[in-house]
C-alpha cells in the first residue's frame, strides 16, 4: 500500500489514493475484512472535503492538495450519500482542473478572431454591452453554478436590472419535476430522501438508468442485494440498459407509454378497490386540466393538448377541481388492455405493477429523472407518478415514497431554490405575485416596483430570440452564459444556437474553463475558475446543501464566475446604472468587513479579503423560510457533509436536518397529530392534488420516412457535453466517442452490422456515427440511442425543440429518425450480428 | 484468418470511436501475456457498474460477465492488452501476466 501511495504522488495521478476503499458493495472481500484507513496519509498532502463536481447524486470527496495542486482524490467516508465510495467519474474528478487547453486569458472577438485582452477591458465590454442592451439582455447560468453564483446573478438581473431574462440549463433537465411538485403538493422538491433506498422492498425505475447516471445510488441498492436483502427492481423504459440487467421485471414501453401505465395503475387500484381509502380521504383532492363537463379526451395529440393549455391561461397548471366520481370515470378508460395498446406493455405486466402498489405490506420507492422530465408531457407524467403513490398510500414512510432525481449537482440548490428561472424569485417565490415581489424588494432594500412582474423568456425562447435576426423580431441581442455549454446541449442547436453565427449585431459572452461549442460563437470569453479553485455551495436531489472552500489557485488569469458577475455589477454601478443602487442610494452588493467598512471585493486582489460566498449565502438564506426550505447557516454547512433542509434550530446553536418532509415527527412544520400534512397545498386544506392527465402522444411520431425514434442521453463515463470528462485520459479512453445504439433486428433490416458507419437523419439534420449493436445497452425495436457527450458528433443538431407546455422543458427522448448505412461500408465490417 | 490481418468488429467500432485507445499490447519479441482482473481494484466488483474491458476486448469470449462481474477466460485471451489500456479504474485493475506458468523459486 505504501508503495502505491508514493506512486500516485509521483505520477500525480489524481485518483483514489485509497484505491476502492468503499464500504458499500464489495463482493471481492469475504466478510471480516480489516477496516480500511479513514483517509490516506500521504506526507505533505492536505485533505479537505468537497462535493463531487459532476452529478446530482451529490457524493462527497476528500481532495488531497499539495503545493497548490490537487494531487489525489478519495471517497469521503463520513459522507452519508456515498460512504467513501465514488463512481468512475468521481475518482478522476481532480483531473478536470488540469486539461491542457484551460482558458487562462480573457478574449474578445476582433475581425472574426478571439484575441487576448485584459480583465479590466473585458469587464468594461461586458458591462457596457449589458447596459446598452437593456431588456434585450439574457443571463443563462446552470445547475452546476454554485448557490452564491446563482444568487448574485439573480439579484443583479431581477433586483438590479429589472430584467427577468435569467434562465439556467436546469430548464432542460428538471423543469417538469418542478411543475409536477408544484401542481401536486403546492411546493417544489422531493419530500423523501436517499435513505429510502436502504429500506425499500421494491424499487421502480421510471425511464431511469441509475446504473449509469446515478451509479452511487444504484450501488447502494446493489449492495443490499449482495448482502442478501430482497429488493425487487422494476424497470420501465424503452431501452434495455445496465439497470435492466439487474432488474427483476422489465416493462418495455413505447415513448410516452409512462402516461398510460400510471393511469392504468390508478384504474386498477380503483377497480379492484385496493386504493388507500383513508389516505385519499384525508390527504388528497382530485383535479383535472379542464372542467370535465366539457368534452374530454382520454388520448390526445401534442398540439391539441398545447391548445387546451393555452386556452386555460396562466392558471392552467393548477387545473380545476373534480370529484372522485369524475376522476374514477376519467381513468376508467385505461384498462390494462387499453394501456397495453397505448404503451406497448403487456396487460399482465400492468396488472402485476398495479398489484405491487396494492400491496400495503411492501415499501415502494419510485425513481425518475430525465426519462420523465425531458418529455413533452413531463408535468403530466410527474403528476401521475405522484398520483399512484398517493392513491395507494405508499407515501411518507421511510422507504416508501416517490423520489425525483436531478441530473446536476446544484439543479436543486441553485436553480430551484434560488429561483434562477425567468418567472421565479428566491425561496419559491414568483415574479407574477405582488406579495413576492414585495418580499424581494424588502430583503434587497429596493424601491417598490423595481422587480418586473412579467416573466422573462424561458431557455428555448431566449435562444430562439438570440438566433433570430433583430428585424424578424429576435429581441434578445446579448446573452451571458456561465457554467454550461448550450452550443452542444440545447435541442435543435442549429436553429436555436448556431444560427447566431450569421447575426453580426448579436453578442455572446461566455464564462468558460475550456474551449467548447459555445465559446466557438462567443464574442467575449471570460476564463473561469472551477470547482475547488473557488469557494462554492451546491444542493443535491435530496435537499442536501453542501459547502466547500477554495483549495488551489486557478490557472493563469482564470477567475471565479461569481467574481465576474459582481465585477460587471460594480462596473454597471460606476457607469451610473440606476438599478445598482438600493433605495437609500447604497450599492446593491455592498459587503462590509467586521468593522463595517466596505470591502472592494470587485477588485480581484481583494475578492478573498472577505468570504463573498458566505455574505451572499447568508443574504439569500432569509428568503428560504417562507416556503419552509430553511437552509442552514453557512457556518453550519462548513461543519457537515451537507445538511438536508428544512434545517431548524432546535436550541441555540443546534441545528437539525429533515429527512422526510410533510411527515410528523421528522418535519418540524407538521402540526402535532396531523400525521402527514401538505402544508403548502394549492387548495389551502393541507391536501395534495391527485391529477387526471390524459394519455398524450409524443410531439413527433415515427412515420414511413422516419420510422425510428431517437433517444439521447448520457453514459457513465461522461458528464454532459464532455467538456470536463473528455479531458480526463482514463475516461476518454474508456468511452472515446459517440455511437448509435441499435436494436439488432432494426440493424439487420437495414443491412447494418456492428461498426458500420451509418447516417442518422431527422427533420433537423443528419449525423454520421458508427453503429453499436448488442453493446452496453439495447434499445427495443424501433428505437435508437445516441449519447450527447461527444463534441465531434453533436446529436443535438438533430433533436426536437418541442417543449412541455407547462414546464417549457424540451423532449430529448423522442423524435422521428432514420438510420441508413453509408455507401462505403468499412471493408472489415462484414460480420453477421449475433 | 488470423486476427492480426482482420480486425474484429470491436476493433472496427472502437477504431472509429476516436482511436483513443492507448495500446499497451505486446510488442514484437515480448513474451506472450494474459490478462487477469484484480478484483480489489475493479470497479465492477464494488457494484460501480463498469464493463469497459468486456465491451472493448477484441476477442469474442475472452472476457465474460457474470452478474456484472468480468473475468478473463485465459484460453481465449491473446494478451493484446486492450483491456488494460481502457480500464478506467483509479488503480488499473488489469494485470498482464506471463502466459506460461513460471515456477517460482523460493527465495534464499
Ligand atoms: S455518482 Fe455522481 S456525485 Fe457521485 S461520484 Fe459519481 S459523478 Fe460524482
Ligand atoms: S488482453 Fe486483449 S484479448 Fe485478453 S482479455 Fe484483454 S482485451 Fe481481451
Ligand atoms: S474495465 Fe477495469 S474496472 Fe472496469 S470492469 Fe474491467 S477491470 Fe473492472
Amino acid at each position: 500500500m505504501e508503495l502505491k501511495r508514493r506512486e500516485f504522488i509521483q505520477i500525480a495521478a489524481m485518483t483514489a489514493a485509497t484505491g476502492l476503499a468503499g464500504s458499500m458493495a464489495d463482493r471481492a472481500r469475504a466478510s471480516g475484512a480489516p477496516p480500511l484507513p479513514d483517509q490516506p496519509d500521504i506526507p505533505g498532502v492536505n485533505w479537505e472535503k468537497a462535493p463531487c463536481r459532476f452529478c446530482g447524486t451529490g457524493c462527497h470527496v476528500q481532495v488531497g492538495v499539495k503545493d497548490d495542486k490537487v494531487v489525489a482524490i478519495a471517497g469521503d467516508r463520513e459522507a452519508d450519500v456515498n460512504k467513501g465510495l465514488l463512481c468512475v467519474k468521481g475518482y478522476h474528478v481532480g483531473m478536470i482542473l488540469y486539461g491542457e487547453d484551460r482558458l487562462t486569458k480573457p478574449m474578445a472577438r476582433r475581425e472574426g478572431q478571439l484575441v487576448p485582452i485584459e480583465w479590466d477591458e473585458a469587464i468594461d465590454i461586458a458591462a457596457r454591452r449589458i447596459m446598452e442592451s437593456g431588456s434585450k439582455f439574457g443571463f443563462y447560468i446552470s445547475g452546476q453554478s454554485t448557490i452564491p453564483e446563482g444568487y448574485a446573478a439573480q439579484k443583479l438581473m431581477k433586483g438590479g436590472l429589472s430584467n427577468n431574462h435569467i434562465e439556467a440549463n436546469a430548464r432542460l433537465c428538471m423543469a417538469s419535476a418542478v411543475t409536477g411538485f408544484l401542481s401536486t403538493y403546492g411546493v417544489d422538491e422531493p419530500a423523501s430522501c436517499y435513505d429510502d433506498l436502504d429500506t425499500c422492498d421494491t424499487l421502480i425505475l421510471w425511464g431511469n438508468n441509475p446504473a449509469e447516471m446515478h451509479p452511487i445510488l444504484f450501488s447502494r441498492v446493489m449492495d443490499r442485494q449482495a448482502r442478501g436483502d430482497k429488493v425487487t427492481l422494476i424497470d420501465i423504459g424503452t431501452r434495455h440498459t445496465r439497470t435492466t440487467e439487474r432488474a427483476d421485471h422489465f416493462l418495455k414501453m413505447q415513448g410516452n407509454g409512462d402516461l398510460a401505465i400510471a393511469n392504468c395503475i390508478a384504474q386498477q387500484l380503483i377497480e379492484n378497490d385496493t386504493y388507500d381509502h383513508a389516505f385519499v380521504e384525508k390527504h388528497c383532492n382530485f383535479r383535472a386540466d379542464r372542467d370535465p363537463s366539457k368534452a374530454f379526451d382520454s388520448v390526445i395529440d401534442h398540439d391539441t393538448y398545447v391548445a387546451h393549455v393555452k386556452e386555460a391561461g396562466a392558471s392552467g397548471l393548477f387545473g380545476e377541481a373534480i370529484s372522485f366520481e369524475q376522476y374514477k370515470k376519467l381513468v376508467s378508460y385505461y384498462t390494462p388492455e387499453k394501456a397495453e395498446e397505448l404503451s406497448g406493455v403487456p396487460a399482465d405486466q400492468l396488472r402485476m405493477l398495479a398489484d405491487v402498489f396494492a400491496d400495503k405490506s411492501k415499501k415502494i420507492v419510485s425513481l425518475w429523472c430525465m426519462g420523465m422530465n425531458q418529455h413533452t408531457a413531463g408535468t403530466a407524467v410527474n403528476n401521475l407518478v405522484h398520483n399512484v403513490h398517493l392513491m395507494s398510500g405508499h407515501w411518507g414512510k421511510p422507504g416508501d415514497g416517490p423520489q425525483s432525481l436531478t441530473g446536476q449537482p446544484a439543479a436543486c440548490g441553485t436553480v430551484r431554490e434560488v429561483g434562477t428561472l425567468a418567472h421565479a424569485l428566491p425561496g419559491g417565490r414568483i415574479v407574477a405575485k405582488e406579495a413576492h415581489r414585495d418580499h424581494a424588494e424588502g430583503f434587497w432594500n429596493l424601491p417598490k416596483g423595481r422587480v418586473n412582474p412579467k416573466p422573462g423568456y424561458h431557455t428555448v425562447k431566449m435562444f430562439q430570440m438570440l438566433s433570430t435576426p433583430t428585424d424578424q423580431g429576435g429581441d434578445i441581442d446579448t446573452v451571458w452564459v456561465q457554467v454550461t455549454n448550450p452550443g452542444q446541449t440545447l435541442p435543435n442547436t442549429k436553429k436555436l444556437f448556431k444560427a447566431k453565427a450569421e447575426l453580426k449585431d448579436k453578442f455572446l459572452i461566455v464564462s468558460e474553463v475550456y474551449p467548447t461549442a459555445t465559446t466557438e460563437l462567443a464574442d467575449l470569453v471570460l476564463p473561469a475558475a472551477m470547482w475547488v479553485e473557488k469557494n462554492g455551495i451546491y444542493g443535491n436531489s435530496e435537499r442536501r446543501t453542501q459547502q466547500w472552500f477554495k483549495m488551489v489557485t486557478p490557472p493563469g488569469e482564470a477567475r471565479d464566475d461569481c467574481w465576474q458577475t459582481l465585477a460587471v455589477a460594480r462596473r454597471l454601478f460606476e457607469l451610473g446604472h440606476p438599478g445598482l443602487k438600493d433605495k437609500d442610494g447604497e450599492y446593491l452588493f455592498r459587503i462590509n468587513d467586521e468593522d463595517g467598512k466596505e470591502v472592494p471585493y470587485w477588485q480581484w486582489e481583494h475578492y478573498y479579503d472577505v468570504n463573498v460566498d458566505k455574505a451572499l449565502f447568508d443574504d439569500y438564506r432569509r428568503f428560504t423560510f417562507m416556503k419552509h426550505k430553511n437552509v442552514a447557516p453557512y457556518d453550519e454547512l462548513v461543519k457537515h457533509r451537507g445538511l438536508r433542509w428544512p434545517v431548524v434550530e432546535t436550541e441555540p446553536g443546534k441545528f437539525r436536518e429533515t429527512r422526510w418532509r410533510f411527515v410528523e415527527g421528522d418535519d418540524p412544520y407538521v402540526e402535532k397529530g396531523a400525521g402527514i400534512q401538505f402544508y403548502h397545498s394549492t387548495t389551502k386544506d393541507h391536501k395534495a392534488q391527485l391529477w387526471f392527465r390524459p394519455h398524450q402522444w409524443p410531439a413527433e411520431m415515427p412515420d414511413d420516412a422516419l420510422p425510428l425514434n431517437l433517444v439521447t442521453g448520457r453514459v457513465i463515463e461522461h458528464w454532459h457535453s464532455g467538456t470536463m470528462t473528455m479531458r480526463i485520459p482514463q475516461l476518454r479512453r474508456a468511452m472515446p466517442g459517440a455511437y448509435v445504439e441499435m436494436n439488432p433486428d432494426d440493424a439487420r433490416e437495414r443491412g447494418i452490422t456492428n461498426g458500420d458507419m451509418v447516417r442518422v437523419t431527422t427533420r433537423r439534420g443528419e449525423l454520421n456515427l458508427p453503429a453499436w449493436i448488442n453493446g452496453r445497452a439495447n434499445p427495443q425495436r424501433g428505437h435508437v440511442f445516441v449519447p450527447f457527450f461527444d463534441e465531434s458528433a453533436q446529436i443535438n443538431d438533430l433533436t426536437l425543440g418541442e417543449i412541455d407546455p407547462f414546464s417549457k422543458q424540451p423532449d430529448y427522448k423522442k423524435c422521428a429518425a432514420e438510420v441508413t448505412r453509408l455507401d462505403q461500408p468499412h471493408p472489415y465490417s462484414r460480420e453477421v450480428v449475433q | 484468418m488470423s486476427r492480426q490481418a482482420r480486425p474484429t468488429r470491436r476493433d472496427v467500432l472502437f477504431g472509429r470511436l476516436g482511436a483513443a485507445v492507448r495500446r499497451v499490447g505486446p510488442k514484437q519479441g515480448d513474451e506472450l501475456k494474459r490478462a487477469v482482473i484484480q478484483g480489489r481494484h475493479c470497479l465492477a466488483y464494488r457494484e460501480l457498474m463498469c464493463s469497459t474491458c468486456y465491451e472493448r476486448c477484441p476477442e469474442e469470449g475472452a472476457i465474460v460477465m457474470d452478474r456484472g462481474i468480468p473475468s478473463v477466460v485465459a484460453d481465449r485471451c491473446t494478451g493484446c492488452g486492450d483491456c488494460q489500456g481502457v480500464c478506467p479504474a483509479p488503480v488499473n485493475a488489469v494485470l498482464m501476466i506471463r502466459a506460461q506458468p513460471v515456477i517460482q523459486r523460493s527465495k534464499p
